[in-house]
């Protein structure tokens, strides 16, 4: 396949005629903003942090363990930092005398495919209440390692208060977003099996993936108890895309989280930033970080944006008629924070007072593994060799009420065998005895892991250090954010259902997980410049624009109102479809 | 090392999750290796030279040898630890750890030959099979809740045995013999998927509700 040219990037300085728009950020939003707007002829310049990214060169996919002779560690002087350490360091992270000895500390999910994108906390502290804050700095920013669950929120999610009267409801239903979800699936590609849940909307699938022997288990043995576990719905093109010439259908080898050379997982680079460019409309500036959103506040309207070049330091302004933020949910929060002057001495955006606030994702960590004596000793099989495996569809708070607590949470997880045994750890023992019981569980393995629901609390925030600055001088986020009682609740049903569940289907062996991981670990924040209809109660309308600057448009998660179960990524793309749209109607319309 | 779960972050996530359940602060810490280590152990694979030791003494890497290889010995069906020179691996981690975990492997090494010796009156290396077999026994009954010196040394030896060999060409393919990473235009699953019984795992086709 013909890569893009990767020039490092486009050599832009300031002073030409200003772009039709500007997009911070290169990311699920970004690329989708960038997309929408080059095809319709507008000019468009893409800012992003990060460096050039050439998937060609950089997704390792197939390469084997032992074929590096790491076996897939962290080089020296580079660091991950661990669960525990979240809450047993001091703040920042990186900066403490236990982490001097390392030249890159990075988030967790830091690793040998991904360690080149993901940032260094040295140079990008955080403070305040422990966070597991994963970024991405690099062309296509956390695309190019999600892990591709992609599942429609429906009314459930976005009518949420209406249905047990906590929050806000968002200020549009599904009929709005569905016909976005249709492009976003048919554009990009999606895998799943048509299953007519309510409240899990079915997408336009391509082929699904298949169930394995143990997941099929399982799917009956939870069916009697009402519960639904279908086939895994993946931000993958099971068929091919026609309209990409940059990317190919899966061939199922199961790497996708290292970043799929194929392209057929979607990474926003292939997806939709190199066929952008190739519309001509589409100038990509690399190594630039943006610092604040430039607004005149006589006009009130946003010019353009300030620019720190990632490794000269020099400092521009790039002037546009439409300024657009895709950085992600709490980079996009901090630019508007940062973005002060005189009337606005809460940052940009922000007459509500609410940005930063209703900060929400996902709770994770309970689940259970266990094996499956039915598979015991049974031949391995390339289970681990699909896009994604299975789901097990939200039951809590759907028709019935919990007494515990609202909302609800989804199961991601699979049986059968993968490369790396994870049996091998739990199983006791030494010997020739060991290493049987090894193998012999090894295609019998089943484990799942809930996804729940965190509710937008107004006290949940961040908000912008006083004193710590990042490597560019810009304030860093001060976290002030911690899990609820009824997210703890929550996650001690996670538990016991999935072991429940796991009983069912007859497995033995079973571990059961009942800590939450450090706030952060989902890597889905929502909520910090919630759309709604009142300015007085939130950021930006349903198309992202804000009620403040009739410019300015946020796209990213920071939209979100509530943070469902479900994995925002695909929800993310479809509203930045529909806000795209909204922009070239009012710019044709002389409105913009 | 999938991202069979959602956890596109593969590695690190997996094994952190692991890390959470069980026991963080043992062989967690096996440290990661420099590009001078990373050449020395190739060579060494390459050629099957005799292991050019960095961190272990002789005698300690034979003591190793003889652990990783009882922990994950050769069988009928594969070869063990030995032959996956699982020992040469953990020297060279060992080498580029900091003080603090070399000194507990010197210690553990010690404590696994005091017991030896006490139970035995020979070092680990000199036991015969059947006092191996009654020596590991004892010391990993408690390998869930490691207390005593051995015990945690132990656990920590065979967490390190269970990464270098299955992370090993002959742990992968041989013993494994996994049938991932490979084009697989289409996945065989369960054949109910297909609307058929299954003769993999006797499960009857269903009607789709
Ligand atoms: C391991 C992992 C697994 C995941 N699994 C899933 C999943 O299964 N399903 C799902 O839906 N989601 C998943 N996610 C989350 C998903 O990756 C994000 O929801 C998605 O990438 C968000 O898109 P975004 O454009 O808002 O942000 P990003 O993808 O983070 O992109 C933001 C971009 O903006 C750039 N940027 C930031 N600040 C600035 C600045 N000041 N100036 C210029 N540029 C800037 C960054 O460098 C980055 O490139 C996962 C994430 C990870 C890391
Ligand atoms: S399984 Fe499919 S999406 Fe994943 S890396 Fe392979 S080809 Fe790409």
């Amino acid at each position: 396949m013909h890569m893009h040219d990767l020039q490092p990037s486009a050599p832009v300085t300031p002073g030409k005629e200003p772009f039709d728009a500007i997009v911070v950020g290169s990311g699920a939003a970004g690329g989708m903003a960038a997309f929408q707007l080059a095809q319709a002829g507008i000019k468009v310049l893409l800012l992003e942090a990060g460096r050039m990214l050439d998937p060609q060169k950089e997704y390792k996919t197939m390469e084997w363990p032992y074929k590096d002779l790491r076996r897939h560690r962290l080089p020296v002087g580079e660091f991950a930092l661990q669960a525990a350490e979240y809450r047993t360091l001091d703040r920042p992270y990186g900066l403490t005398p236990e982490m001097q000895k390392y030249k890159k500390v990075m988030a967790y999910s830091g690793n040998h495919f991904t360690k080149d994108w993901i940032v260094n906390e040295k140079e990008h502290p955080i403070t305040g209440t422990p966070y597991a804050w994963v970024r991405a700095r690099v062309l296509g920013g956390k695309t190019n390692l999600w892990g591709r669950v992609s599942l429609r929120f429906s009314d459930l999610d976005l009518k949420a208060k209406s249905h047990d009267g906590f929050g806000e409801d968002w200020p549009i239903s599904y009929a709005d977003i569905s016909p976005y979800y249709d492009t976003v699936d048919t554009l990009l590609g999606i895998t799943g099996t048509k299953e007519g849940i309510p409240h899990l909307p079915d997408g336009l699938f391509q082929r699904p993936l298949k169930l394995n022997c143990g997941e099929v288990q399982v799917q009956r043995a939870i069916a009697k108890m009402g519960r639904k576990l279908i086939a895994g719905r993946a931000g993958v093109t099971t068929d091919g895309v026609l309209n990409n010439k940059y990317r190919a259908r899966c061939m199922g080898r199961g790497r996708c989280g290292r970043g799929c050379d194929l392209n057929a997982a979607f990474h926003s680079p292939a997806a939709l930033i190199f066929p952008a460019r190739d519309t001509g409309n589409l100038v990509v500036r690399t190594d630039s970080v943006v610092s604040e959103v430039l607004v005149d506040d006589r006009t009130n309207k946003a010019t353009g944006v300030r620019v720190i070049d990632k490794n000269t330091k020099e400092v521009m302004d790039f002037r546009g008629r439409i300024v657009i933020l895709a950085a992600s949910c709490l980079e996009s929060t901090r630019l508007l924070l940062n973005s002060k002057s005189a009337t606005r001495a809460n940052g940009t955006a922000n007459s509500s007072g609410v940005v930063g606030h209703y900060f929400c994702e996902h709770v994770m960590g309970p689940g259970a593994s266990g094996i499956l004596p039915s598979r015991v000793g049974t031949a391995p099989t390339n289970d681990d060799g699909r896009p994604q495996s299975t789901y097990i569809v939200r039951f809590r708070n759907v028709t019935d009420k919990h007494p515990d607590f609202i909302r609800g949470y989804g199961f991601q997880g699979a049986s059968g065998a993968a490369e790396f045994p994870a049996n091998a750890a739990e199983t006791p023992g030494f010997g020739a005895a060991f290493k049987k019981t090894v193998r012999a569980n090894y295609p019998a393995r089943v484990n799942y892991g809930g996804f729940g629901e965190v509710l937008a609390r107004k006290e949940n925030r961040v908000f912008l250090d006083p004193e710590v600055k990042d490597a560019w001088g810009i304030p860093v986020l001060k976290f002030d954010y911690t899990f609820s009682d009824n997210e703890k609740k929550m996650a001690a049903d996670m538990a016991d259902t999935a072991e429940e569940m796991l009983r069912a289907a007859g497995a033995t062996d079973i571990v059961v997980r009942r800590n939450i991981l450090t706030e952060g670990w989902s890597i889905h924040e929502m909520g910090t410049a919630r759309m709604g209809t009142d300015p007085k109660t939130s950021v930006t309308n349903s198309f992202g624009q804000t009620h403040d600057i009739r410019n300015l448009f946020v796209v990213d998660g920071s939209i979100f109102v509530s943070a469902s179960c479900q994995n925002p990524t695909w929800m993310i793309m479809a509203l930045c479809w529909r806000a795209m749209d909204y922009v070239k109607e009012q710019m044709r319309t002389g409105n913009l | 090392m999938n991202e069979m779960n959602d956890p596109g972050a593969g590695l690190s996530r997996r094994s952190l999750l692991k890390a959470v359940g069980t026991s963080v602060g043992t062989i967690a810490m096996l440290p990661v290796l420099s590009d001078e280590g990373v050449l020395a152990f190739e060579a060494l694979q390459r050629t099957k030279a005799a292991p050019k030791l960095k961190a272990l003494t002789p005698a300690q890497y034979a003591t190793v040898d003889a652990l990783t290889e009882a922990i994950i010995p050769t069988d009928a069906h594969s070869p063990g630890a030995r032959a996956a020179r699982v020992a040469d691996y953990i020297d060279l981690l060992l080498s580029e750890s900091d003080a603090a975990l070399q000194a507990a492997w010197t210690s553990g090494l010690a404590a696994l030959d005091a017991a030896a010796v006490a139970a035995h009156k020979v070092p680990f290396v000199k036991l015969q099979a059947a006092q191996v077999e009654a020596l590991l026994t004892a010391i990993s009954a408690n390998e869930a809740q490691p207390t005593t010196p051995v015990e945690q040394f132990f656990r920590s030896a065979k967490d390190a045995t269970i990464r270098g060999y299955y992370t090993s060409e002959i742990g992968i393919q041989q013993d494994l013999q996994y049938k991932g990473n490979q084009y697989l235009p289409e996945f065989v699953g369960c054949l109910t998927e297909d609307g058929k019984d299954c003769p993999h795992c006797g499960q009857k086709a269903q009607a789709k509700a």
